[in-house]
């Protein structure tokens, strides 16, 4: 198990490279000299040394290794349009209430549609089962804006029930989350329906059953177990859905993450911190894909002996 | 009072094409300590009895609409669920066809056996632990204690049979119900698995219900066999009068697509397949039902009525018009449809 | 199947004359296609979904033909109005029709839609079946680069890859979009590949010494086309809502033309007071990514009739 484990992640070591590579590449399409390119004009003097600083004319290579050294020690460099402000700082401001809004909308995704699939399986053909899965058909191909702002206009402006931008108490986290997570509770609730129905048919379910094991066990377990597998398997892209959605989100409802700052680098052509970002983000979707692989593994043990 | 009685069972599937009556009218019982052999062609309804017995049929489209299952007097069809699950694994049991996937593939062997046993019992992990070794020796599984925390992947199918029977015993059955538990194994697999049913079934002195289509498993295994046929029971005698004295044509039809190495069925070259298919139990004809493949069926009482279940000899039940018999007295067969 | 399928049930009644189809047609193909189009027919719900999506296609391409507004036209005098004869979706805060404009738009997004697909389709293909056909240590390698890809977010991706070419239009959009979604449709390929060309008629085709190119392009593909079928319309939603939500952050199409997305993030300013401006093109999003789920969903239950529900 442990032996599954570390090899996994050793594993990671190479993707990970390879995609600061590909990142690194891809930016300096943008501009050869990203000093050069920006719009505030810089002294003769003061550019000379950041160039000097920040290795510009070394040779590509070089700067590749001066860039992953700085990743691994966790330093993105400085922010090459506001001045004074290393790219570590501006994601740990800003970077943690993603963060938060990821796993709020990531929870209520769980919560509310694992249960709901569970029921509309074990319902199978009654009203409860249609209606959920009507519900759940349309509602996972919503885009994620329009949810929000249907409901910022039904719950906040017509009931004034919960204010509309900010981030600071749990009124302001509840309605973001949900828009957020919204569309990943009715890929669930359709995905959990879909696996128990199939579990359910199992000769091992009725197996278990003919040994007199309580009807709550033998679904809490047996079935339970082998549904969550593909579940699992789902989740890991969902991530990645979680965080493009969570760039609107942010928009909509005027959390100042780094969606919203990732748009204005873009935009600024603020290299070190779009990389940064982008580093980030390729990080957690990989640490995330980590996660659903072990989980797998300790899920489904036939797979802990079928690794190449 | 025999161990179970099934007393005209019917248990019908209720689809958008229609009803289709899968068991239609079956009755037998079951002595403590004798094995009982139901044999018949796919289709025929013998698993869905089976199920019946056990209530583990798909309750919304099947339904037991009639008859009653009497297990040490309890009528089996008046329980609730709950009453049900007390007595699934520990009065009866019941092994199944396919080891490979009648097995969780995400829990250890030893989780499922002990599972049944703490369920049943009120006993400690530790002490369920045990006793599943012991289980597992006794059904000839070697390093059993070792072999405990496998899954059930790592196990071959003879042998996660043998894992399958050691959950069915784990809590002294009275009755086993085996449906076809060699016709997914190896021929080889398959002697040693029924050998060890059978050293079992003497060790537990438990009464046994063994499900198959192969004539030869059931003349070895069973002490009284019936013949299904498309839901209903054709043929009812102990094994050594029915291979002696086969009465019904389906039976004789049966015991001829045997394979003979010597006597006086020995033929050369071919098997003898019965032509046909079994009837379309959506709408079950009203006459007897192996009429279209008989080849005594003639144009008097098959066609017109089903016939009933009649005792020709002390023991010997059969549903036909025309037994064996009684056949010397009647004209040459005719050969009907094909 | 165990025991608990009523195996008595009635099968569908075809006689083997009539499994195998009329005297003379060849076995498979002409079949497969027309068992699948009267099983796709069968499901009410890719049905309706099918015909919506049509609609909706046929709209947006003949609308602006036959409209007595332009999109472009602007009014100020009829801003903001909320649906009325004249105008069924009303006017948005230039005072131009917002019938028209969203027609207008669902040409741009569609266009953009089709395009990015049918770029995946074509890149993922070509990887695909070289990795797969070639296999061995080329296939590793390509596989492994394809991890690597598969930890670069979409959106992140994507915005990059705008940035890189510059400028944001139809196509632009479509290149970026394409570019940071095949790896999927690589994959999916791939396996078919790897799957088919253990078939043994492809290694009679190779026994007789046929070509690679030959065996590809006459026994492999022609397979995965139902595969590919289904893969369009599952990869068509992703592009539409990442289109949309690229241009809804303000990196889509420049105005005056305009995408659903980019409508959408003209419709933020006023959505407290006029939200039909950007409810209109969300919902037109939506009601294209809801009818391609659908369909989706009809054509693998046509193509591939193991996987059934009880």
């Amino acid at each position: 198990m442990l032996k599954f484990i570390v090899r996994r992640i050793f594993w990671t070591i190479p993707v990970l490279l390879a995609v600061i590579f590909l990142t690194f590449m891809m930016m300096r399409q943008i501009g050869g000299n990203p000093f050069r390119h920006t719009e505030r004009a810089v002294p003769e003097a003061v550019q000379a040394n950041l160039e000097r600083k920040f290795h510009v004319n070394d040779p590509w290579w070089k700067q590749y290794a001066f860039y992953v050294k700085g990743v691994a020690t966790l330093d993105f460099g400085p922010s090459l349009v506001l001045r004074g402000q290393t790219v570590n700082d501006i994601i740990k401001e800003h970077f943690p209430k993603s963060i938060e809004l990821g796993v709020y909308a990531f929870l209520f995704a769980i919560v509310v549609g694992v249960p709901l699939g569970m029921i509309a399986a074990l319902r199978q053909n009654t009203w409860v089962d249609y209606s959920a899965m009507f519900f759940s058909n349309v509602f996972h191909a919503l885009p994620s804006f329009l949810v929000a702002t249907l409901m910022i206009y039904f719950i906040a402006l017509k009931a004034g029930l919960l204010p509309t931008s900010g981030w600071t108490s749990w009124e302001h986290k509840l309605l973001p989350a949900i828009a957020l997570g919204f569309a990943p509770m009715a890929l669930f609730a359709r995905l959990v329906r879909g696996t128990m129905l199939e579990t359910l048919q199992q000769d091992y379910v009725r197996t278990a059953r003919a040994k007199g094991l309580r009807y709550r066990r033998v679904v809490g377990l047996h079935v339970l177990r082998n549904s969550l597998i593909p579940v699992i398997t789902a989740a890991g892209p969902l991530l990645g859905f979680i965080i493009t959605g969570a760039f609107v989100i942010e928009l909509i409802f005027n959390i100042p993450g780094i969606g919203q700052y990732y748009v204005t680098a873009v935009n600024a052509r603020d290299y070190s911190v779009v990389m940064g970002l982008t580093v980030l983000l390729s990080v957690i979707i990989i640490i995330a894909n980590l996660i659903v692989d072990i989980l797998y593994g300790i899920l489904d043990p036939r797979t802990r002996d079928a690794r190449t | 009072m025999a161990l179970l009685e099934v007393d005209d069972l019917r248990t019908h599937f209720f689809t958008r094409e229609g009803v289709v009556r899968a068991v239609d009218g079956v009755s037998f019982s079951v002595e403590k300590g004798k094995t009982l052999g139901i044999v018949g062609e796919s289709g025929c309804g013998k698993s869905v009895t089976a199920l019946s017995i056990m209530g583990l049929i798909p309750k919304p489209p099947a339904q037991i609409v009639s008859g009653s299952v009497k297990y040490e007097g309890r009528d089996l069809t008046r329980l609730s669920e709950r009453q049900l699950e007390d007595v699934r694994g520990r009065e009866i049991a019941m092994i199944f066809q396919d080891p490979m996937t009648s097995l969780n593939p995400t829990l250890t062997i030893g989780t499922q056996i002990t599972e049944t046993i703490r369920r049943h019992y009120d006993v400690s992990q530790k002490q369920a632990d045990k006793k599943a070794v012991e289980l597992l020796e006794k059904v000839r599984i070697p390093r059993a204690a070792e072999r405990l925390g496998d899954y059930p992947h790592r196990f071959s199918g003879g042998m996660r049979q043998r894992v399958m029977i050691a959950i069915a015993l784990s809590c002294d059955p009275k009755l086993l119900i085996a449906d076809e538990p060699t016709t997914a194994l190896d021929v080889t697999v398959q002697a040693s698995v029924l050998d060890l049913l059978d050293d079992l079934r003497h060790e537990y002195d438990m009464s046994m219900i063994i499900i198959t289509h192969d004539m030869g498993v059931v003349a070895e295994a069973a002490d009284d066999i019936i013949v299904m046929y498309a839901g209903q029971v054709v043929e009812h005698a102990t094994t050594l009068e029915l291979f002696d004295n086969p009465e019904h044509p389906y039976t004789e039809a049966l015991l001829g697509a045997l394979p003979q190495l010597e006597g006086a069925n020995v033929r050369e070259g071919r098997l003898t397949a019965i032509p046909g298919r079994p009837p379309d139990l959506l709408a079950p004809p009203k006459a007897c039902r192996f009429a279209p493949r008989c080849r005594y069926a003639g144009s008097d009482d098959c066609t017109e009525h089903e016939p009933e279940l009649r005792e020709i000899r002390r023991g010997h039940w059969v549903r036909s018009a025309h037994p064996a018999s009684e056949r010397a007295k009647t004209p040459e067969p005719q050969q009907v449809g094909s | 199947m165990a025991a608990s399928t009523p195996t008595g049930i009635r099968d569908e009644g075809l006689t083997v004359e009539q499994a195998l189809g009329a005297p003379g047609t060849p076995v498979g193909q002409s079949n497969l296609w027309k068992d699948a189009w009267r099983r796709y027919r069968r499901n009410k719900a890719a049905v309706v979904a099918g015909t919506t999506f049509l609609v909706i296609v046929l709209y947006c391409i003949v609308w602006p033909i036959i409209s007595p507004y332009s999109g472009n036209e602007v009014d100020f005098s009829i801003a903001k109005e909320g649906p009325s004869l004249a105008h069924p979706f009303g006017t948005d805060k230039f005072g131009r029709d917002l019938f028209t404009r969203t027609a207008e738009g669902g040409r741009v997004s569609i266009l953009i839609a089709f395009g990015a697909t049918f770029a995946i389709l074509a890149i993922g293909v070509v990887y695909g079946s070289i990795s797969g056909f070639v296999g061995g240590r080329l296939d590793n390698g390509m596989m492994r680069f394809l991890d690597a890809l598969y930890g670069l977010p979409y959106l992140p991706f994507a915005i990059i890859t705008l940035a890189i070419i510059g400028h944001t239009d139809k196509w632009t959009m479509m290149i970026a979009l394409s570019i940071a979604s095949w790896f999927t449709t690589a994959r999916i390929v791939r396996g078919q590949v790897i799957t088919l060309k253990e078939n043994d008629y492809v290694r009679a085709a190779k026994a007789v010494g046929a070509r690679w190119y030959r065996i590809l392009a006459r026994h492999l593909l022609p397979n995965t086309l139902g595969i590919l079928i289904i893969a369009i319309f599952l990869e068509l939603p992703a592009v539409i809502l990442g289109e949309a939500f690229l241009s809804f952050i303000g990196l889509g199409i420049s105005p005056p033309d305009a995408s659903w997305g980019a409508m959408a993030q003209e419709g933020r300013a006023t959505y407290r007071t006029h939200p039909i401006e950007i409810v209109v093109p969300s919902i037109a999003i939506a009601s294209l990514v809801i009818c391609a789920n659908f369909i989706a969903d009809g054509l693998r239950d046509a193509l591939d009739p193991r996987t059934k529900e009880t």
